[in-house]
């Protein structure tokens, strides 16, 4: 299971099953399929780090995902 | 052709010459860093006659696209000694526009004992009045009796009792589209400038009805609806809407970069109590003249500005947005919105910058003054800086002066000015930009947080912060917000084509780039002219020595680097 936690957000946490390992994107797409949300632009974090739609999410991650915000 | 009105404050002559240059044309900082390149002596006394201070609107100034009336100042900085461009939203630009005005420059300085006056621009003249009678008064007093006086649509720029006493970290209050100075150009010390004219209040009237005109209206109509709709599109700028900037404090703190503890930390416990979630309940929660929304300026969409209410839903301060709760929240480990939200208010009404009294405040505790996350002790030290008791003067002159005053190593600052609120150690791309503007430490010159596939690395930063230095740059340099960066960061399009309709002035993308290029290169040059080094672009050596507790990370960025990234 790879953990999505929409923050700032009204969407519930979602739980996704992957077979392999996939892009974040992937996921996300999975996410948008699965409950019929509007995501949009992000921040993704894992581990207190960015992580990027292109980047590879595994079973056992916890995702982050914050609207594409920035201070002014 | 465009107009620069040019007030002499010493003798109060005023002229205006004409110009009808691209730099004139697009305004903003690209005018305004020229300006005091090529007339401010570089190596001159900030307070002293031969500096001058800048107001430029932009190339859209006026007109009915979104977000466009940015008011860029600029000036030598007495906080760090070299160039400074700040800008404000509000009304300012708009009221320049109407009054066919691209830049006003006030030049020379009279006598330091001479009267306070007021400048008073209007369709009919310039004049400068007695201005006497707003001395000790708070900004908000202030501006209500310029209200009363002029009128509550003219657009006002005055200064707090910190700015009449020359403090370093005084800012400059704009009027808002409500007819309150509560917009500011806080960062830099361009208040005391303005100050050190003997300028207590700047005032222009609301008696210019110039309306924009344009080469091609139908086509500026179409590009008016295209931004709106890459505004209103575009995820970023609607989360905007709801939370406002306010929303960074999750971010931050899931990245380890919320400042906390002056700067000691990247993580607060608690930190929810005062995110962006709790923000916008609460102020849902008190209702009356609470608002999550607000626009600072006439026109924008995007209304990332908010009010926040006091617990009988009036007014406590407008706006509170995330630099501030940082720097006035998590840094001091305060878990208190509304003790947040009242620093707020005094500082604006002590015409101060929030993010250096904030760090000032910080290193004041680190020191003993205070213990951390005690939020009336930050208050009352607010409470100071307004009253100006000696304390308060030292802490109003900023975090660098703070901290050699109170014997601190550990001072959050670049060339004087205090860090934004992205702790360095944890994300090297926002150090790297610290490290390299030519204000001072500067988040929104090159904002790489998003973009940071490590951020506990240096590899790559100089690279990426210099990318996003063009791209922050870019707003500010027609005098745009710079929220509207999101819905053209990867195509300027949009905003050049409004500037072909308005002028029939074809801006490629990459000449436009030139311009912010070479403004770079200008403001750079410009502060190794006034006597800043390399050596000088660092921060306190303790960031270098002692790690970030969350990351284990160290400043491990050399001069060399950050010479790169300053290398236009």
């Amino acid at each position: 299971m790879v953990k999505i936690y929409f923050k700032l957000s009204d969407i519930e946490p979602m739980e996704i099953q992957i077979k392999r390992p996939e892009t974040l994107d992937h996921v996300l797409t999975l996410c948008r399929e699965q409950a019929s949300i509007d995501i949009g632009e992000f921040i993704g974090i894992r581990n207190s780090r960015v992580i990027t739609g292109e980047q590879i999410v595994e079973n056992g991650d916890e995702i982050n995902i914050f609207p594409a915000i920035s201070g002014g | 052709m465009f107009s620069i009105l040019r007030i002499n404050t010493a003798t109060g002559e005023s002229k205006t010459e004409a110009f009808d240059s691209k730099e004139y044309l697009l305004g903003g900082r690209t005018l305004s860093s020229r300006l005091v390149s090529n007339e401010v002596p570089a190596d001159c006394d900030p307070f002293g006659r031969n500096n001058k201070l800048f107001f430029c609107n932009g190339a859209l100034a006026g007109t009915n696209a979104s977000s466009a009336n940015r008011l860029s100042i600029g000036a030598k900085s007495p906080l760090t000694g070299g160039i400074k461009e700040s800008n404000a939203g509000g009304i300012v630009a708009l009221r320049m526009e109407q009054q066919d005005i691209r830049c006003i420059a006030l030049e020379d300085a009279p006598k330091s004992d001479s009267p306070w006056k007021i400048i008073v621009i209007g369709k009919e003249s310039t004049t400068m009045i007695d201005g006497s009678f707003l001395e000790g008064m708070g900004v908000y007093e202030k501006s209500a009796v310029l209200s009363e006086k002029f009128g509550t649509k003219a657009g006002c720029v005055t200064i707090g009792p910190a700015a009449e006493k020359m403090l370093l970290a005084s800012g400059l209050a704009c009027s808002d589209p409500h007819g309150v100075c509560s917009r500011y150009a806080g960062r830099g010390g361009l208040g005391a400038v303005l100050a050190s004219k003997r300028i207590i209040a700047m005032v222009i009237l609301d008696d210019g009805k110039l309306k924009p005109t344009y080469a091609d209206k139908d086509q500026f109509k179409v590009g008016v609806k295209k931004l709106i709709t890459l505004l209103r599109e575009n995820p970023v700028a609607s989360k905007f809407t709801k939370y406002g900037t306010a929303a960074m404090v999750d971010i931050c703190q899931s990245l380890k970069v919320l400042p906390t503890r002056n700067f000691r930390h990247g993580t607060m416990d608690d930190a929810e109590k005062i995110n962006a979630q709790t923000m916008y309940d609460t102020i849902k929660e008190r209702g009356g003249e609470g608002k999550t929304q607000h626009a600072c300026m006439p026109g924008c969409v995007i209304q990332c500005s908010n009010v926040y209410p006091k617990k009988d839903g009036t007014i406590l301060c407008s706006p509170v947005e995330y630099e501030t709760m940082a720097l006035m929240g998590s840094n001091l480990c305060v878990k208190d919105l509304d003790a947040i939200a009242l620093m707020n208010r005094i500082a604006n009404d002590a015409g101060v910058d929030t993010l250096d009294c904030g760090a000032a405040i910080g290193v004041a505790m680190e020191a003993g003054l205070a213990e951390f996350g005690d939020g009336a002790a930050a208050v009352k030290m607010m409470e100071e800086i307004r009253d100006l008791t000696p304390l308060g003067r030292i802490l109003g002159s900023g975090c660098k002066t703070a901290a050699k005053v109170l014997g601190v190593r550990h001072a959050p600052h670049v060339l004087g000015q205090a860090l934004p609120a992205y702790e360095p150690r944890g994300t090297k791309g926002m150090a790297m930009t610290y490290l390299s503007t030519p204000m001072g430490a500067d988040h929104t010159f090159g904002f790489t947080l998003r973009d940071e596939d490590d951020p506990t690395t240096k590899e790559g930063k100089v690279e990426l912060s210099k990318k996003f230095q063009v791209i922050g740059s870019r707003m500010d340099a027609m005098g745009m917000c710079n929220f509207v960066r999101y819905s053209v960061r990867d195509d300027m399009t949009p905003l050049l084509d409004l500037i072909k309709a308005r002028y029939d002035v074809i801006i490629t993308g990459k000449e436009f780039d030139d311009f912010v290029k070479e403004t770079l290169r200008l403001e750079h040059q410009f502060n190794i002219d006034a006597g800043i080094s390399a050596q000088d672009y660092r921060f306190s050596e303790t960031f270098y020595e002692e790690a970030q507790p969350e990351t284990g990370e160290k400043i491990d960025i050399s001069d060399q680097e950050t010479a790169e990234a300053r290398n236009w």
